[in-house]
């Protein structure tokens, strides 16, 4: 069966080789005679390699949409290219910040129903007792704490943060596309609107994120050092504390859950914030107008290359 | 021989049936010594017994149909053959007794109570039954004489425990019960009747994880500490503060009820010398085994809060705040949701 597929491959790469040949000696007359080989070799994979990257993004498409039940195979012959959408920095924080949510989560949520059999099992059984839990939760804040400053500089200091967070600032078109999305579940749409790097569902998760942070930091150091606090400003914080972390949690579990394990399309759980890739297809259907502009920019830049290129060429002659 | 010792017992019956069994008589004997005022035993511990007997006192009491012999029952001429004992109750109060007696678990209830085991253990001091319902004066406990009468409690208990006696009377309670207010607590209805335990017994009422639940008897919802204008959200709104909730998840350390307003000589918040009284909560959360960095702007706020009150001021705000926008945020992302599955769904059925 791979014998098969890898000759069809190279059928495929022979075919292509030979429709490179045939562009290049078609435009023969175009190309400039003082060219030298190395320089049309050059063109020629470029050419080629166009080629071959346009007739597997179509075959998977075609695949896709007519046939998927081949689409495992397909996906993997073609290995479409990928884009990197997570980088390392920001999967580490977001591993980071997962642990110590969750750590934070399962010890401070009991504390809100300590009538319940369970809560009392988790803290007294599991942890042992209100004070192991209460240093656990002390640890997982200060992973929390550490996540909330890395981030910050992360979005100030490093090229892609400070691009990202940019990117996730809310902007009147999120309200079209909120609305626009609505109309399409109502079917008054053909389709969804096209996002771009973070589409409104997204910002809204960030920035729930963030108010929660803000929130819960906030709250929690005064909580922690509650003896240089009046006690109605402990009472303020321990209320927003308990009120918000059940909001945080609640929309964790049913949001952030949907969006990354449930919903149909990658359950039981996209694999994104482990090696933070996107394939080229995952790109278009989600990201269109990242993709757009990415494939834009691409462009450009072969272009800037060959302007540049090209003088240099006829100083030479 | 069988059938003559059987004819003899029937002959005795019938004789003793027949013979005028005068319980005034038989009281009458007895009382030829006893109803001298200076007749004393002097006990080993050096404690000297009244052997008085009041009359009029046993023909007022739940016993005056009783007989001297029927308790004393080691008691068989005149003058004493030897050492008289002291009488034990349980002979006639056990459970099936044909006399009528009253009886119940009370009696096992003590035999494990923290005086039921002093005893046991041959604790000299430690009271029996005689101790707190009396000897010849025993009444129904509804009687106004009795010694085990609500109001009356506090002084019989205080026989023993002086000291504490002595901080009860001035406590609010204290105060109240003197007034004959039933409505208050008395020593039992804190610490139980029979069954009272240390307070370091986990059985005890009054033991530190139990202690809330024992002032929520008045002081909780169904309280009627409420008739006298104290709110009767005091247990609830414990449970819910830090407190309340370390309590619940079995520390013993945080303070409860106790802590705070005191254990005997609990006062009301507006009486100066209330651990309560708002000059004196700096150093009543300050106690050196609580939170001795506590400042007086550290105990500035309400303490009982409850979050559904408007009472509590901005914590009332804020908990509404929070309560519409995690509803609201819910409900929205739960719409969201379903509506994205019903279209996934319908795409692919239009797809097959």
């Amino acid at each position: 069966m791979n014998d098969k597929i890898r000759d069809k491959a190279q059928q495929r790469q022979s075919l292509i080789n030979d429709l490179t040949e045939n562009i290049i000696d078609t435009t023969a007359t175009l190309i400039d005679k003082g060219c030298d080989q190395e320089l049309r070799d050059k063109m020629a994979a470029e050419i080629s390699e166009r080629i071959n990257f346009e007739v597997n993004v179509t075959l998977n498409e075609m695949v896709t949409k007519y046939c998927p039940q081949k689409i495992g195979e397909q996906v993997t012959e073609a290995e479409e290219r990928r884009f990197l959408r997570f980088g390392v920095n920001f999967r580490i924080q977001h591993v980071l910040m997962f642990i110590s949510v969750i750590v934070l989560i399962i010890t401070g949520i009991p504390l809100k129903f300590p009538e319940f059999a369970i809560s009392k099992f988790i803290i007294i059984d599991i942890f042992g007792g209100l004070d192991n839990s209460s240093l656990i939760h002390r640890i997982g804040a200060v992973g929390l704490i550490i996540v909330g400053l890395w981030h910050v500089f992360y979005s100030a200091l490093s090229k892609m943060g400070r691009k990202d967070f940019w990117l996730m600032i809310p902007r009147p078109r999120d309200i079209l596309d909120f609305f626009h999305t609505i109309l399409y579940f109502i079917g008054r749409r053909g389709s969804g609107p096209k996002q771009g790097r973070f589409s409104f569902i997204e910002k809204f998760d960030y920035w729930a994120v963030y108010w929660g942070m803000v929130i819960m930091i906030g709250s929690g150091i005064i909580l922690w050092y509650k003896e240089y606090f009046p006690k109605y400003i402990y009472d303020i914080a321990r209320e927003a504390h308990s009120d918000e972390g059940l909001l945080a949690t609640l929309a964790i579990v049913i949001w952030h859950f949907y969006n990354v394990h449930f919903n149909p399309e990658v359950f039981p759980g996209s694999t994104v914030w482990l090696h933070g890739q996107l394939t080229e297809s995952e790109m278009k259907h989600h990201h269109p107008l990242e993709y757009a502009e990415i494939v834009e920019a691409e462009s450009n830049e072969i272009q800037a290359e060959r302007q540049t290129t090209d003088p240099s060429e006829e100083n030479v002659k | 021989m069988m059938k003559r010792t059987i004819h003899w017992l029937i002959l005795l019956g019938v004789a003793a049936a027949l013979m005028p069994t005068d319980d005034a008589a038989a009281l009458e004997r007895c009382l030829i010594c006893h109803q001298k005022h200076d007749l004393f035993k002097t006990e080993e511990t050096g404690r000297k017994i009244s052997l008085y007997v009041d009359k009029q006192q046993l023909e007022n009491s739940v016993h005056a149909e009783r007989i001297c012999t029927d308790c004393h029952i080691d008691i068989v001429a005149i003058p004493h053959q030897k050492e008289v004992n002291a009488v034990n109750c349980k002979r006639c109060h056990y459970s099936g007794n044909p006399v009528g007696a009253p009886e119940g678990e009370l009696y096992d209830q003590y035999e494990h109570s923290v005086h039921g085991l002093a005893v046991a253990a041959g604790n000299p001091t430690a009271p029996v039954c005689q101790d707190c319902h009396g000897d010849h004066d025993i009444m129904l406990h509804d009687s106004t004489d009795s010694k085990m009468y609500r109001a009356n409690i506090p002084r019989t208990c205080g026989r023993c425990h002086i000291d504490i006696y002595a901080h009860y009377r001035e406590s609010v309670h204290g105060v109240e019960s003197e007034k004959g207010n039933v409505d208050v607590p008395v020593c039992s209805s804190c610490h139980g009747e029979h069954n009272i335990a240390r307070h370091e017994d986990p059985r005890s009422r009054v033991y530190v994880t139990n202690v809330t639940h024992t002032c929520a008897d008045c002081h909780g919802p169904k309280g009627v500490a409420s008739k006298y204008g104290i709110k009767s959200n005091r247990t609830e709104t414990f449970e819910e503060s830090f407190h309340g909730v370390a309590q619940q998840m079995g520390n013993k350390l945080v303070a409860n009820c106790a802590s705070c307003h005191g254990v005997h000589d609990i006062r009301s918040e507006d009486d100066p010398k209330s651990s309560v009284y708002i000059d004196n909560i700096p150093k009543t959360c300050g106690k050196p085994e609580c939170h001795p960095e506590a400042t007086v702007r550290f105990a500035s706020g309400q303490i009982h809060i409850d979050p559904k009150s408007k009472e509590s001021g901005i914590i009332y705000y804020i908990s509404h705040f929070f309560l519409i926008l995690t509803i609201s945020t819910l409900a929205g992302l739960f719409i969201f949701i379903i509506m994205d599955l019903f279209r996934r769904a319908k795409s692919n059925r239009a797809k097959k």
